[in-house]
């Protein structure tokens, strides 16, 4: 029996049982439409494939990282001791940031292409709770070292709950494990990262997917309202997919540019009792929230200073929900116009993000 | 020391050198292999049968010539006497030993390359104009010059990582350049030959990738595919070859060169020179990438290879060689000439002098208008630790040092005067020469700079 016979008798052996043709010939039905804004398409790809290097790299992490009074010691291990313990550790949390931010261009691509729309609702829905699911992802991971900035910048985000009426204090107890910020906020960060938060993501990433699947990549406005023979399209097999995977590739290959040149380093063991060091901030992708909280204390001081921590957590409630729910008030119209309204609301959105995170930057220097 | 300190604040005057060799070398090595690469090309366009494909490969190397005619004889010119005043300001001792050794390769390099000047204009110039035939001999004319400036160019750059027993045993005696062949000729001057004439037909291949993308497919299907398959494979031998020839090149340096490649397995610590190791990191996964995209995007679909695709194949080559040639300058660590030279412009054999007199008194430069401990050591600073370090910027004094308290300081200056054998610094910092009143005085500056003394504070009733 030739090589080639052989593994044609294989896949036919587990085509019988699992129905691969069948998901064959729907990948090379499926089309992917082509116009000036396609590259925007390649942004989830490119979360998946971060979102995999995250499952890699933790697991590998998994293998020496110790929650609890010795996480500083078995980071420091990881980072300055095993061999290549320092790559792993750095490609880990450069792939976290960079996931973070490509899942924010792909939601924001497909909110002006307008793909939330009828019949895309839920992908929309999924694709905003994964993107919450990511940014607890990386509020959690980022305590685990537990050196001093990560210790610091944790016990300033448990604040922010804080000032929810009535229940606030008691879910930043329950999140710390106590009054404060210690091994067992660790452990309890420890076991959200690594078995609640990937419990909660995995089926709704499969789902997410599922849906792309279904529906397919939508076309922006402008060119659905082309006649059909004016739109062009490529085959998802090969012709997308090879390019998807090039796309994966040069993350790749920008992760491991930064991961080498830029290794991420370990402060210093933090110290419960020592004042908070100069400069102390949020991740970047919690920079916005966290200065516009900022900012709207400073408007509301003194004896109002209360109120406004209320009203700027009301506020942005207000704003996120606005965002979500977009799919249900932006509607497709019987005339295919685009909404303004929304585009501008997303362009305020975009404009309000950059702003306060350089505004919240540029005051912590 | 017999010239004055270049102090480049933040970026430190050997990036100044880096910067503008790296950019130099992707463009002179690219100069090299498309030296190659356009006669090769001219000459299967020439024996095309059908008239058709041949015009269509002709018009698009004339195309590819006036691209590379720009980009190297101006940018590759322009760089290439830009490193002569980064290095003249920034390694002068450096720079006078190897003119000393090395003035008659240069002049014959200077030769060669007036030679590649001359015919890369004239081949550019002469399309259609001269007969078929003699186009394509100054093509080779052109080929064989800017070879011959690799090869030359190449005896230089590996002496001073492997100088060689000869050229060492007669080093300080006035008769260096009587051993001009076996400095030229020293340990690692074939592999390094062989390994940069992959890279340079590997880089011409991508610069022809470049024009190659941007023919339009719909128009041209055939001459897009054809330019674009002989393209790529001008990158397939190097990759094959070039993992032995790395080995080769691993196998001729000291082993004490060959242990900085190993330094930063496991640790980025601060002050450990674990840079080369990430280095090398990226040397493999981009080189990989490469190989990965040239074949299944480019050499398996040719008419879908567009041009983003092949600035992305360009950028990845220009990372791969600029991280190449900034290990191949860290490996040379802690000389700038090795076993002769260190890294500070110190000959090794002066180290016992200068601790006897002390570093300054020879110096003919310093400034001397106050005479303080202080401005003694900055000016030591200046000379022993200002070619690889900064004060806030590249490798940062007040970073690497920050913690220590004067007597920390003073016992780590004394630790690199000391150099003992055991010392794990010894493996890429050159000694910290002078007398220990020299110690005293750069531990003193680096002291006030890491732990600058508080403001007097001014009493309520001073106010």
């Amino acid at each position: 029996m030739t090589q080639k016979s052989v593994a044609s008798s294989v896949y036919e052996w587990v085509d019988e049982r699992l129905g691969l043709s069948e998901l064959v010939a729907f990948a090379r039905h499926k089309t992917v439409p082509v116009h000036s804004q396609t590259f925007w398409y390649y942004w989830g790809g490119i979360s998946l494939f971060l979102f995999l290097v995250q499952c890699f790299t933790g697991v590998l992490l998994l293998v020496y990282y110790r929650p609890g009074a010795e996480a500083y010691e078995s980071v420091r291990q990881i980072t300055f001791v095993m061999h290549f313990g320092w790559l792993i550790r750095s490609a880990h949390s450069w792939s976290a940031n960079l996931m973070i931010f490509s899942i924010m261009v792909h939601m924001f691509s497909v909110f002006f292409m307008k793909a939330y729309r009828k019949p895309r609702e839920f992908g929309w829905l999924s694709g905003m709770a994964l993107l919450g699911l990511a940014s607890v992802f990386g509020f959690s991971g980022y305590l685990l070292p537990m050196d001093e900035l990560s210790y610091f910048a944790t016990k300033v985000g448990l604040q922010i709950p804080v000032a929810i009426p009535f229940v606030g204090a008691a879910i930043a107890n329950m999140l710390r494990g106590g009054p404060e910020v210690s091994e067992f906020t660790v452990q309890r960060f420890f076991a959200l990262h690594v078995v609640v938060l990937p419990a909660l993501f995995l089926p709704l990433l499969g789902f997410h997917l599922w849906l792309v699947q279904r529906h397919g990549n939508a076309a922006p406005p402008s060119v659905e309202a082309l006649p059909p023979e004016q739109r062009k399209s490529m085959p998802f097999m090969p012709n997308f997919l090879r390019k998807d995977l090039a796309m994966w590739l040069i993350s790749l290959n920008i992760l491991a540019l930064l991961a080498s040149v830029f290794p991420w380093t370990l402060g210093k063991p933090f110290d419960s009792l020592a004042p908070a060091p100069a400069g102390i901030h949020p991740e970047w992708y919690f920079m916005s929230p966290f200065e516009m909280l900022k900012l709207l204390g400073f408007v509301f001081s003194g004896k109002y200073a209360e109120f406004g921590e209320i009203a700027g957590i009301l506020l942005f409630s207000l704003g996120i929900m606005l965002w979500v729910l977009i799919p249900f008030y932006d509607t497709r119209k019987p005339t295919g116009q685009r909404a303004r309204a929304t585009h501008y609301f997303g362009l305020l959105a975009i404009f309000a993000l950059l702003a306060t995170t350089i505004l919240g930057y540029w005051t912590i220097r | 020391m017999n010239y004055p300190f270049w102090e480049i604040p933040f970026l430190g005057s050997g990036w100044v050198i880096g910067i503008i060799a790296i950019f130099h070398v992707m463009i002179s090595q690219f100069a090299v292999g498309g030296g190659l690469y356009l006669p090769m090309a001219e000459r299967k366009a020439m024996r095309m049968t059908d008239p058709e494909t041949r015009a269509a490969w002709l018009k698009q190397l004339a195309s590819h010539s006036r691209f590379f005619l720009v980009v190297t004889a101006v940018f590759g010119t322009v760089s290439g006497v830009g490193i002569w005043f980064a290095i003249g300001l920034t390694h002068p001792e450096a720079t006078s030993t190897l003119i000393h050794n090395f003035v008659f390769g240069w002049a014959m390099e200077w030769v060669f390359f007036l030679v590649e000047l001359a015919t890369v204009a004239v081949y550019y110039y002469t399309w259609d104009r001269i007969d078929p035939k003699l186009h394509l001999k100054v093509g080779w004319v052109y080929g064989v010059a800017s070879a011959f400036t690799l090869i030359i160019i190449n005896g230089i750059l590996a002496f001073m990582l492997t100088p060689g027993d000869t050229w060492i045993a007669v080093a300080g005696t006035g008769q260096e350049a009587s051993k001009f062949w076996n400095a030229f000729f020293n340990p690692t001057y074939w592999p390094s030959l062989l390994l940069r004439t992959c890279v340079c037909c590997s880089l011409a291949g991508v610069w022809a990738l470049i024009t190659s993308s941007r023919i339009d497919a719909d128009k041209q299907p055939a001459l897009k595919t054809s330019m674009v398959q002989w393209s790529v494979k001008w990158l397939v031998p190097s990759f094959v070859a070039m993992p032995f020839l790395m080995i080769w090149y691993y196998m001729m340096v000291p082993a004490s060169q060959q242990a900085l490649l190993t330094l930063g397995i496991d640790t980025i610590n601060a002050g450990t020179f674990s840079a080369v190791t990430r280095m090398a990191l990226v040397i493999i996964i981009t080189s990989a990438t490469i190989v990965g995209v040239a074949y299944y995007l480019a050499y398996r679909n040719p008419l879908d290879f567009n041009l983003s695709h092949a600035m992305a194949v360009l950028l990845l080559a220009l990372i791969a060689t600029g991280a190449g040639e900034y290990s191949r300058e860290m490996l040379r660590k802690p000389y700038v000439i090795g076993r002769w030279m260190y890294s500070n412009g110190v000959r090794v054999p002066s180290v016992a002098r200068i601790n006897q007199e002390g570093y300054l008194t020879h110096s003919n430069w310093v400034w001397s208008g106050s005479d303080s401990s202080y401005s003694r050591g900055e000016a030591i600073f200046r000379g022993e630790c200002g070619s690889c370090h900064t004060m806030d910027g590249y490798r940062p004094m007040r970073q690497l040092l920050a913690g220590r308290d004067r007597a920390n300081i003073g016992s780590f200056v004394l630790m690199l005067h000391d150099y003992k054998p055991d010392m794990p610094y010894r493996r890429f910092m050159p000694p910290m020469v002078g007398t220990q009143q020299d110690v005293n005085d750069l531990s003193d500056y680096l002291n006030f700079q890491v732990n600058p003394p508080a403001a007097p504070r001014v009493l309520t009733a001073q106010k």
